[in-house]
């Protein structure tokens, strides 16, 4: 299945494609993203990353289609 | 007509007639509603050379495309005139709920030209318009007369209505336009113009509405926007201690990548703009004393108390503007503070903590909270009265200003007390507070003896509270746009929110590169400004948020929204080259009235000339002329100069827009 990511500049983007998806086997969880992002295991409890715009747990199972996005510090205001 | 009334109203203040005047269609096509109309009507009716504070000078009320169409997050009314500020283009815009007013009353815009005999407001319903007496409204603060107003006119609608403060009336050259209850459209000295007029305020009350191509379609996306808004929430352990750690770690990111805007609308719901605080001080987005310093100059044991959470503290209830789920507005209680005799304000905005504070070095919640009331009722520029306030503190520090010239004032850094009080000066135009009044630009020319070098504006005007060594295309839209020094143009942050290349074919694509990139004039890096210009100016023709604006394509789409108002049809290319077009009249506004847009250049520390000897941009100096030129080359202007290139202006000369 195929995922929509939003990443950050922290993370690795090693497993995102040129149109920001990766691709996942069926029944990953947000978990799967975060470890392939190479956030390490310590801060993949915060709950900083949203699926679909709701926040999600590391174990929230996706599903072909999803957007998982990280937290992003940013500026402006 | 669809989404718009194809009609203005017209008043000169001099002569007292007020009359209604029909837009062409094809104006409306060409450049839309909001800042596009007012930028074909000021163009073609304001003479070259027109004193910005004499009778000439033309006064817009504008409201927007999709104001009042049933779209979200779009009820944002604009001010448009010559600048008294800069000389050339002015605008400046607010939420609130003025801008669907101004359509109830059955208008796209108001223009007010000549100069009244007396104190005047205008009062529009359904019955007409005319002008009434405002003398004894005149020193009133902004806040109190939008209060008297609201209750003396209103005869079944509360109206709406927009006034000018003392500062406008004394016609600061930092002034602004005021409306519910304190919110402000500050920028480009729009209040001096109407106080050069004598007309106080606005007060409309029509009931009219506004018809659009595709009223189901356009209700099933807002319920579809409306949902994703609502359910956005930021994560629980997001808490105003944790901005300084968050700043910190996007100080040490290397690469950059397309990001999710709705994490912004999370952020915004939750604190509004002060979540940049404490997060600007450790990245170096916020400037520190004068621009001059850095996080070393205000440590995290001096800004940490400028932590969003304790101005969330005196939270009373939210605020939002007309159409607006987002609410990134509170009321706060300040009932304690000062004599006690204001109960409740505005929450600051980001902008006024770090002008009155950080860039300062103020970190006195409770003064910054009052300074802000202070210029919410006067009706005076946080930005560019924070900026002149450092620029005058600058000044004392190396002996340019004394305490004979501020009638005993020390004017030290991080003195809350001493900046109220010079501030109040400025606000009452009293000792060289009048000096100050009319932004840093005036003053160093009044004061001279060098002190041009403390005196940050671009063009005139005194730049937004982010420094552009942290993202360089900010200082591109700080210069090049012709409003100078507006944060609120673009970013490479917003681009990499905001997906542009979904759907604009020229927009160049990101996933992820090297932040050092941003740094590199390129073709490129280009595109991308040029691209947020455009996009921007089509919010500003919208009535659109900014806060929408950076939710990104993917969750707030502008083309979706005017097709399903106007029915045109038109593809996002299309919508750009409007974007393209406004902007071009915006600019030739600005040569037409002898500004030549290479003088806004800006240079100086904040472009780092000289570079930060500390903070997280030390040593940093931005290559701002090139990239300058090559944005506006990518517009089809004179790289060199600026100035809209023979093909732009046919094109404009072609579709009747200027004459």
């Amino acid at each position: 299945m195929r995922v929509k990511i939003y990443a950050s500049g922290y993370c690795n983007f090693e497993h995102i494609d040129d149109d920001g998806f990766m691709t996942l086997p069926e029944g990953a969880s947000v978990n799967d993203v975060l470890k392939r992002l190479g956030i390490p295991l310590l801060l993949r409890r915060f709950r900083f990353a949203a699926v679909n715009y709701n926040q999600a747990k590391p174990g929230t199972v996706l599903k072909d289609g999803d957007v998982v996005s990280l937290l992003s510090a940013m500026s402006g205001g | 007509m669809k989404g718009y009334l194809g009609k203005v109203l017209k008043v000169d203040l001099t002569t007292g007639e007020i009359a209604d005047e029909t837009i062409p269609d094809s104006v409306y096509e060409n450049v839309l509603s909001g800042i596009g109309l007012g930028a074909y009507y000021l163009y073609n009716n304001i003479p070259a050379g027109a004193d910005p504070l004499g009778p000439d000078n033309i006064l817009g009320l504008t409201s927007g495309m999709l104001v009042g169409s049933g779209s979200l997050v779009t009820g944002r009314w604009m001010a448009v005139c010559k600048s008294p500020l800069t000389g050339g283009w002015g605008d400046a815009n607010c939420g609130g709920d003025f801008a669907p007013a101004i359509k109830a009353c059955g208008y796209d815009a108001i223009f007010f030209k000549g100069i009244s005999s007396k104190p005047v407001f205008l009062h529009v319903d359904d019955g007409g318009a005319e002008l009434r007496d405002a003398s004894h409204l005149w020193g009133t603060d902004a806040i109190e007369t939008e209060d008297i107003l609201r209750k003396t006119c209103r005869v079944k609608l509360v109206p709406k209505v927009i006034t000018i403060g003392p500062a406008g009336e004394k016609k600061s050259l930092i002034s602004g336009i005021v409306n519910d209850g304190g919110r402000i459209a500050a920028r480009s000295g729009v209040g001096a113009v109407m106080g050069s007029k004598l007309l106080k305020a606005v007060v409309l009350a029509g009931k009219q509405r506004t018809k659009i191509h595709d009223p189901a379609g356009m209700k099933a996306y807002s319920k579809e926007v409306g949902a994703k808004f609502k359910q956005a929430s930021a994560p629980g352990f997001i808490k105003g201690s944790a901005f300084p750690v968050l700043g910190w770690v996007l100080s040490k990111v290397k690469s950059v990548s397309a990001t999710d805007g709705m994490m912004g609308v999370m952020m915004n719901k939750k604190y509004g703009t002060i979540a940049v605080n404490t997060m600007g001080l450790p990245n170096g987005d916020s400037p520190v004393k004068n621009w001059g310093g850095s996080v070393k100059d205000f440590p995290l044991r001096k800004y940490k108390k400028l932590n969003p959470d304790r101005i969330l503290d005196r939270k009373i209830k939210s605020y939002s503007c007309y159409s607006c789920t987002i609410a990134c507005g509170d009321t706060c209680d300040i009932s304690d503070l000062g004599d006690g005799k204001i109960e409740h304000t505005h929450k600051p905005e980001y902008e006024n903590c770090c002008s009155l504070g950080t860039n300062l070095l103020i970190n006195d919640l409770d003064a910054i909270f009052l300074m802000s009331e202070s210029l919410n009722r006067a009706g005076m520029d946080s930005i560019s009265a924070g900026t002149t306030l450092a620029y005058a503190f600058e000044c004392f520090e190396n002996g340019i200003i004394t305490e004979e010239d501020t009638g005993g004032l020390q004017l030290r850094w991080g003195d809350a007390d001493a900046a109220t009080r010079l501030l109040e000066m400025m606000i009452a135009r009293e000792g060289i507070g009048d000096l100050l009044a009319d932004g840093v630009r005036v003053a160093a020319q009044k004061i001279g003896k060098n002190s041009e070098a403390y005196a940050i504006h671009c063009g005139g005007q005194e730049p937004g509270m982010h420094d552009p060594k942290l993202d360089p295309m900010l200082g591109v839209h700080f210069s090049a746009d012709p409003t100078p020094g507006r944060h609120t143009i673009g970013a490479g942050n917003y681009y990499n929110m905001i997906s542009l290349w979904q759907e604009v074919s020229w927009a160049p694509k990101v996933t992820k590169y090297p932040k050092s990139q941003e740094y590199i004039p390129s073709d490129e890096e280009a595109l991308k400004s040029v691209a947020l210009a455009c996009y921007k100016m089509l919010n500003d023709a919208a009535g659109g948020c900014f806060f929408a604006l950076i939710a990104g394509l993917e969750h707030w789409n502008l083309f979706r929204m005017f097709n399903d108002t106007t029915g045109w049809g038109l593809s996002a290319d299309e919508y750009m080259e409007i974007g393209k077009r406004i902007q071009t009249l915006r600019q030739m506004f600005g040569v037409k009235h002898g500004i030549e847009p290479k003088e806004a250049i800006m240079t100086g520390r904040v472009m780092g000339e000289p570079p930060l000897e500390s903070g997280n941009l030390k040593g940093i100096t931005l290559p701002i002329q090139e990239m300058v030129s090559l944005h506006w080359k990518h517009f089809g202007w004179d790289e060199n100069t600026g100035v809209p290139g023979q093909e732009s202006v046919a094109e404009l000369k072609e579709r009747a827009l200027v004459h």
